[in-house]
């Protein structure tokens, strides 16, 4: 019985797991529809970022662009307290140090680039 | 065996239900997506459970006593580890499905190794060490020095479970959940399989039982294990002056206990340690872990039916050596042939001198043992209580004609030494 249901449940598992790897390959660029277009040119100062420094009301600086990223928090993987203290702040040297110096996956680069707002004036 | 103290077993599941409801309760999340939640909630069910399965590998006599023994312990060990296992397997699936919703891209990119880091790759060797310790644990017919060697795949998926929670980041109520298995496997190598918790024996005599079968004396070297008839303990044969065991654990019922702490053990050749062991010699060191088992754990208050087949006969001829029976016995004894019927002068010297033991012994060398018509009718199994001891196909056989004979479940009792 133990038997059977491990090797059923494992060969589930890679069915889904090669079905995804193949979908992906005919997917195009993932598109974000749940946020409204923003004009991510508009110039912020850093004094405005920094009002904004709470898990309500989230920005963040990484290589002079703005982020909104109140939307994403919940989505981080790691725990709040890694990301949060970096709300209202210039974030980049911790956006590319993150476990022990590694940068971020190029996944969370394409990420980031939908809840960009602004660049820093 | 058949549970006869019900109230263990509740304490298994208490301890189970405890520690998965703790680490979901304090990570259950809050304001997220379904999918996400379920991957958390899921990932921690795991986690849970593989701590409860951990838990269970511990071997010390006062907690299988606690627990109802080592073969509830066992079993609900393998049960926790598959549950933790279908578990983990829905994590990474269900945080890949709230990533669907957006894009496959994105979906594929919350599981593949390739675009993510330390933390998703930590959760695959994890998962990957599990999927291949479990594999080879289940798979038929694999040689027991393969299995134990391959089993150790599992503890290093456990390791790589706790680095994927600590790299993700843990918050302090958490932090005790890697800690906790870390605490137990330890416990659990170092007590039982190093032999921390093991007490040091010498080996004093030796005598041939039959073509397969060796009974070894041992005395203690330090304070004795207290043992009574019945039970058993899992020794490492060790070095002797011209004769290396091979230092493994395993279970051997305790044919004989004496006054002054000395035991002797049966033991059949079952495979390549055990097979060795049929040349051991006098002299040999070795370490003795227990006593374990529940099995003729109380005289029976009334008469009684005992099935031995082959080396089974040990755990009953403990009972006999120990002292005169005190209520009617009908021994049967099975063996394949009379070179393999161990003890058996022994035990017919024992039924003339114990006037309540009623003894058969069957020789089946190239039969199957026709139980229908060795085992006593209907009528005379109103009130004996059934104590089995023997290969698995014989236990099983004698179960279902006891069953039909109107046995109930609670007068039958058994021990599988299937601990793998």
């Amino acid at each position: 019985m133990m038997r059977r249901l491990v090797f059923l449940s494992t060969a589930v598992f890679w069915l889904v797991v090669l079905v995804l790897a193949f979908t992906t390959g005919n997917d195009g660029e993932p598109v974000r529809t749940d946020r409204p277009a923003v004009n991510a040119d508009k110039l912020v100062t850093m004094a405005e970022v920094a009002h904004h420094a709470s898990s309500e009301d989230c920005w963040m600086v990484i290589d002079a662009r703005v982020y909104n990223l109140t939307a994403y928090l919940p989505d981080h993987p790691s725990k709040p307290s890694i990301i949060l203290p970096w709300c209202g702040r210039e974030a980049s040297e911790a956006y590319k140090t993150k476990t022990k110096g590694r940068p971020h996956s190029e996944q969370a680069d394409q990420a980031l680039t939908h809840y960009a707002i602004g660049r820093v004036e | 065996m058949h549970p006869r103290h019900p109230l263990p077993h509740y304490r298994i599941h208490l301890i189970a239900a405890t520690l998965v409801g703790t680490v979901v309760w304090w990570a259950f999340p809050q304001d997220i997506s379904s999918w996400r939640s379920a991957s958390i909630i899921t990932g921690w069910i795991g986690c849970g459970l593989l701590l409860s399965s951990l838990f269970l590998m511990i071997r010390e006599p006062w907690l299988a006593t606690w627990l109802g023994g080592l073969e509830p312990m066992y079993l609900w060990h393998h049960r926790f580890g598959v549950g933790a296992y279908l578990a983990l397997l829905v994590h990474p699936l269900a945080l890949a499905a709230d990533a669907w919703s957006e894009s496959a891209t994105l979906a594929w990119g919350a599981l593949s190794p390739w675009q993510e880091d330390w933390p998703v790759w930590l959760g695959w060797a994890s998962l990957l060490c599990m999927m291949a310790g479990l594999v080879v644990s289940l798979a038929p017919r694999v040689p027991y020095a393969t299995w134990r060697k391959l089993h150790h795949l599992l503890t290093v998926s456990v390791i790589f479970g706790g680095a994927h929670l600590v790299v993700l980041g843990l918050d302090w109520p958490l932090v005790w959940a890697p800690l906790l298995a870390i605490f137990l496997l330890l416990w659990r190598i170092l007590r039982a399989d190093y032999g921390w918790a093991a007490k040091p024996y010498a080996v004093t005599h030796t005598q041939r039982l039959g073509t397969d079968m060796v009974e070894v004396s041992l005395r203690p070297l330090a304070k004795p294990v207290t043992g009574q008839p019945g039970q058993f303990a899992l020794v490492a044969f060790l070095r002797g002056p011209h004769f290396q065991g091979c230092g493994e654990y395993h279970p051997y019922t305790i044919s004989a206990i004496h006054s002054n702490g000395a035991l002797s053990l049966g033991i059949k050749a079952l495979g390549d340690c055990t097979r060795h062991l049929q040349s051991i010699e006098t002299g040999v060191s070795a370490r003795i872990q227990g006593p374990f088992g529940t099995f003729l754990e109380k005289p029976p208050t009334g008469p009684s039916l005992w099935v031995a087949g082959g080396i089974g006969i040990t755990p009953f001829l403990a009972v006999l050596r120990n002292g005169a029976l005190a209520q009617q016995v009908h021994l049967l004894y099975l063996h394949r042939n009379e070179s393999d019927a161990a003890y058996a002068d022994e035990l017919s010297g024992l039924a003339t001198r114990q006037p309540l033991l009623h003894l058969v012994m069957v020789d089946c060398a190239n039969c199957l043992p026709d139980l229908q018509a060795l085992l006593p009718a209907a009528s005379e199994l109103l009130r004996p209580e059934c104590y089995l001891c023997g290969p698995d196909g014989l236990v099983n056989a004698a179960v279902t004609v006891l069953r039909e004979r109107g046995v109930g479940l609670e007068r039958i009792h058994f021990e599988r030494f299937d601990f793998r």
